[in-house]
């Protein structure tokens, strides 16, 4: 098909062309283009589904927040590893493809369309942005696509869709982490044990930063946490210097601030936070998921003594599964694991789980195994709410310490809470916000 | 005004400055280029960028001196800028619609110069330390900066101030004055137009490339910077006049303040009050708060 198109949009002649494999390719090659090759390429690698697991993989692999693509990757290269050299699944080799999302909505949706058509992949995993997940859940549905995500943390995400005007959940789309619900949940808490009467935040200018901070105020007030809320700044996505958000929540004189900034923008604020006298002057930073930035950056960017939450820490719980994945971890890659490498590393087992269990790879009948089942893996046992397709993983809390076992940060003083879904509804009853948990 | 004035405190100003010193020095570039070739260079953002890098470059793996990497950084930029114009801007000069062929080939740069960018450095930010000399704190009224965003504003100060002597009291400086308000005259009289206009480029690419370095350890160091500055650049050089170095001082100045206490206001005012202020001046006084080279 490609032959004909191509020669009769050139030259028009076929006789001199056609019939030759070699011709076709150098013609290809010289100048019909992009558009011929892709297309070319496109059949050569498509649809097979004979033999062998598929999954796709979607994460930042670029920009600002490109470590947590190069994080995703370790997590599930290990399970992949660990995997194949187990027997694959139901005896099958199982291969991941990488997409970079490049934190845009657009981007991921085409690079998911070109995993599903063009890679014929079983399932797809992944997710880093709020933003970029709230426009590919529909998109999953639409293609009849398992999609795992691992770590982008809007609760509209498994908010079933038309709960709230925001919500998409659907049946295709399941979270394996815990999202901003649980975190805002623990951070409440946490606030809650502060001598911090006013409260501030200063977070990215979308979807995340609104709604950790929507969310603290819902979770603050449902707990009955006497607190005021002063004083909030939203900077753009890459902002190269913050001073002047700095500058205005220095004015507003808090006592405590709750940031949700990620990626390199936190290792940015973190610099020029401390240059204007940030932690002389505000007693409690609360950096939620903090330490999927403060693990991979260069310095231990948080300082000591503030607190962080996660999806996933390293030493909880003490299970014999969490110490074994964490010591396979630092020594495969010599660092300790951060959970988005926890969270696809766990995806690749739910889909060997679900696959095996189902003994097919038929979308609709993993989208059945996946609901409501229960799981285990490093961040413990927890199980999908059928309702929702979350799963009860709880909110992690902690004291920034620095470790010199593993010369890094590590939370001190764990507090986890939030895992069960019934908990997180009653703390949000008085609010419009759903739980999506 | 004076209830918005009460809003306004000490350290807003600093940070206000601060943000307008790198401003002004891609804008004074970039207003210089258009008010001498009428030429609106689109990559200036882009070089203001490679200057970070370079400075970036320079400090980490050639010799750990920031001042000699500013100024590597300010002159790397001046010979690219140099070799663009002689190379692709030059031919330009007598075509009859070769101002849009300008723009178009200076944002043709924009794209190559970005994507170059990603190839050699990745798209991931780095930061860049402050010299050790500078690398301590100052309380001004109860807020804390670095003694560094200090001296970046004391040193857009001097550029202005020495601009401004080149400019108005300088052989070169009367060229260039001669030859922005009538280039046939000047060129009649015997000024070299050709090589007045490289040299003109080169200044204004290098300065710009001094404000990149200058700026990179006030900021994270992107293949997003570029994009980030042109835009404030363009806002500042309409608001204070095309070609007036002046209005790219104050409009500079005025902008920095503006996304420095717009944050209090309105969310994202820091980004529509310039925008506003620049609708203004095109609306009631569209040449521009000042105006040509020299004023």
């Amino acid at each position: 098909m490609i032959d004909t198109t191509v020669e009769y949009g050139i030259d028009g002649n076929t006789e001199k062309r056609s019939n030759s494999d070699f011709d076709r390719r150098t013609f290809l090659k010289a100048g019909a283009g992009g558009v011929g090759l892709t297309a070319f390429a496109g059949c050569l690698g498509g649809g097979d589904d004979g033999e062998g697991i598929t999954l796709g993989a979607m994460y930042i692999f670029s920009g600002f927040a490109s470590l947590y693509g190069d994080e995703a990757e370790r997590g599930y290269e290990l399970a992949l590893e660990e995997i194949n050299d187990n027997g694959g699944i139901d005896g099958q080799e199982v291969e991941v493809i990488a997409r970079d999302t490049e934190s845009d909505a657009d981007t991921a949706i085409r690079q998911m369309t070109s995993l599903i058509e063009e890679d014929g992949v079983d399932g797809l995993f992944g997710l880093d942005s709020s933003g970029v997940a709230q426009a590919m859940a529909p998109q999953a549905e639409q293609n009849q696509m398992p999609l795992m995500v691992t770590h982008a943390a809007t609760p509209f995400l498994t908010s079933p869709e038309g709960e709230h005007e925001n919500s998409v959940g659907n049946d295709y789309v399941f979270r394996n982490c815990n999202s901003i619900v649980h975190d805002m949940y623990g951070a409440a808490q946490v606030a809650a044990e502060l001598d911090a009467i006013e409260w501030a935040t200063v977070g990215p200018d979308y979807a995340f930063g609104y709604e950790t901070w929507d969310y603290f105020q819902a979770f603050s007030e449902g707990l009955g946490v006497d607190i005021e809320f002063t004083a909030e700044q939203y900077p753009a996505l890459e902002t190269s210097d913050y001073s002047p958000y700095i500058s205005a929540i220095l004015d507003a004189e808090p006592d405590g601030v709750i940031t949700p900034l990620w990626g390199a923008d936190l290792t940015t604020f973190l610099g020029q936070a401390d240059s204007a006298g940030w932690f002389d002057e505000i007693e409690y930073t609360l950096f939620s998921v903090g330490m999927g930035t403060d693990l991979p950056a260069d310095g231990d960017p948080l300082p000591e003594g503030q607190y962080a939450s996660t999806r996933y820490d390293p030493f909880v719980p003490d299970s014999e599964e969490n110490n074994t994945f964490r010591d396979t971890y630092v020594e495969e890659y010599d660092t300790l694991p951060t959970y988005n490498a926890e969270g696809a590393y766990r995806a690749l087992y739910l889909y060997k789980e679900a696959i095996e269990e189902a003994g097919s790879t038929d979308a609709d009948t993993l989208i059945e195994t996946f609901s409501g089942m229960e799981h285990s893996g490093p961040v413990g046992e927890y199980t999908f709410n059928e309702e929702t397709n979350q799963a009860t993983v709880p909110g992690i809390w902690g004291v920034v310490t620095y470790d010199e076992e593993y010369e890094s940060n590590v939370l001190d003083s764990v507090e986890v809470s939030g895992d069960s879904p019934e908990e997180l509804n009653d703390a949000l009853a008085g609010s419009d916000l759903p739980s999506g948990a | 005004m004076t209830a918005v004035l009460a809003f306004v405190s000490v350290s807003d100003l600093v940070i206000g400055l601060s943000l307008g010193s790198r401003l002004f020095l891609i804008a004074v570039g970039l207003s210089l280029i258009f008010g001498v070739l009428g030429v609106l260079n689109f990559a200036h953002g882009a070089f203001y960028m490679i200057g970070a890098y370079v400075a970036l470059v320079v400090t980490n793996q050639v010799v750990d001196n920031f001042w000699l990497a500013v100024i590597v950084g300010g002159l790397a930029v001046g010979v690219i800028g140099v070799l663009i114009e002689v190379g692709t801007i030059r031919p330009l000069y007598e075509r009859l619609d070769g101002e849009l062929d300008q723009l178009i080939v200076t944002f043709g740069f924009v794209l190559v110069i970005h994507e170059a960018v990603r190839f050699i450095w990745g798209s991931q930010p780095y930061s860049m330390d402050a010299p050790a000399s500078l690398a301590f704190s100052v309380g001004i009224a109860g807020s804390t900066f670095s003694a560094y965003r200090l001296f970046v504003i004391v040193a857009a100060f001097v550029v202005m101030i020495s601009l401004w002597i080149f400019i108005t009291r300088t052989y070169f400086g009367s060229l260039v004055r001669g030859t922005s308000s009538d280039r046939e005259m000047a060129s009649m009289l015997g000024v070299d137009v050709p090589r007045l206009y490289t040299a003109v480029f080169f200044l204004g690419s290098f300065l710009t490339g001094l404000g990149g370095a200058l700026a990179a350890p006030l900021q994270s160091v992107s293949p997003a910077l570029g994009d980030q500055v042109i835009i404030d650049a363009f806002i500042i050089v309409v608001i204070g006049g095309l070609g007036s170095l002046s209005g790219a001082f104050v409009g500079a100045m005025f902008v920095g303040i503006l996304q420095s206490i717009g944050p209090q206001f309105i969310a994202a005012g820091h980004i529509a009050i310039p925008f506003l202020a620049m609708v203004l001046v095109l609306l009631f006084r569209p040449e521009g708060l000042f105006g040509g080279i020299g004023e």
